[in-house]
């Protein structure tokens, strides 16, 4: 079940293997909880078209089950 | 023996080599294999400093992404410059980082992520149907199953279901991002 979600568009300017990285990137973060009442974190980060394809994803599934 | 190393042939397959060693952090690319494979003539205190030389060459322009007029200034000076490179393999190494520039830098991307990325993502939509003896009501869900991994590590499955609610807030939440930023 989930719980909250929020979301973060960062982007990687730089690291220590990339002096010029520059590439955007939506970082997510999941509340969720379990059958048990537990309550978890859970985080991941998607490149851009990673993200427009999870958003595409989502607007399907709301015209989906609008209709079932 | 500098006639050996100046030889172009080989350096196209010793800047693979030290790409798979630098970038994509493939295993046992030892020097020794690399001088026995590709300059076997050259002794192994010439050859240290030559592909010291080229790694260093390959990680700059890496490092600055160089797009192909950076390149061109940036080997154009180090052939100018005194121990530098010849105008030869210039050409050879422009070629390289125009071949494999969109790899390397995916694979420098995927170092500097250290949280999970997703993977794969599936879903489908089930309707709860009215049962003759039950008093449940109609209520579609959706479970979407989200495959998360970090780098080099097994895949996480999160499995979630969302309810029409639930879906609508989370799209409200995810048109956010677009608002100020497209």
């Amino acid at each position: 079940q989930l719980i909250d979600f929020q979301w973060k568009l960062g982007m990687a300017v730089s690291s220590d293997s990339c002096r010029s990285l520059k590439y955007p990137y939506v970082a997510v973060m999941l509340k969720v909880a379990d059958h048990s009442g537990q309550v978890k974190n859970k985080s991941f980060e998607m490149t851009i078209p990673q993200f427009q394809n999870f958003y595409r994803q989502f607007k399907e599934i709301a015209a989906i089950i609008e209709t079932v | 023996m500098a006639g050996e190393l100046e030889s172009c042939k080989p350096l196209s397959g010793l800047l693979s080599g030290l790409a798979q060693d630098a970038f994509y952090g493939h295993p046992g690319i030892t020097e020794e294999l690399l001088r026995s494979q590709l300059y076997p003539d050259v002794p192994i205190e010439e050859f240290r400093p030559f592909q010291a030389k080229m790694r260093g060459i390959l990680k700059s322009i890496a490092s600055a992404d160089m797009d192909f007029n950076q390149l061109e200034a940036f080997l154009t000076a180090q052939t100018k410059k005194q121990g530098g490179i010849t105008s030869d393999q210039a050409a050879v190494i422009s070629k390289f980082w125009k071949s494999h520039k969109t790899k390397i830098r995916e694979s420098l991307m995927n170092q500097s992520r250290w949280d999970s990325g997703l993977r794969g993502l599936s879903w489908r939509v089930d309707g709860k149907s009215q049962s003759r003896h039950s008093a449940e009501i109609h209520t579609p869900v959706a479970i979407m199953e989200l495959e998360i991994g970090k780098s080099g590590q097994e895949s996480e499955f999160l499995c979630l279901e969302f309810d029409e609610i639930k879906v609508n807030q989370v799209l409200k939440k995810l048109s956010e991002i677009f608002r100020d930023h497209s």
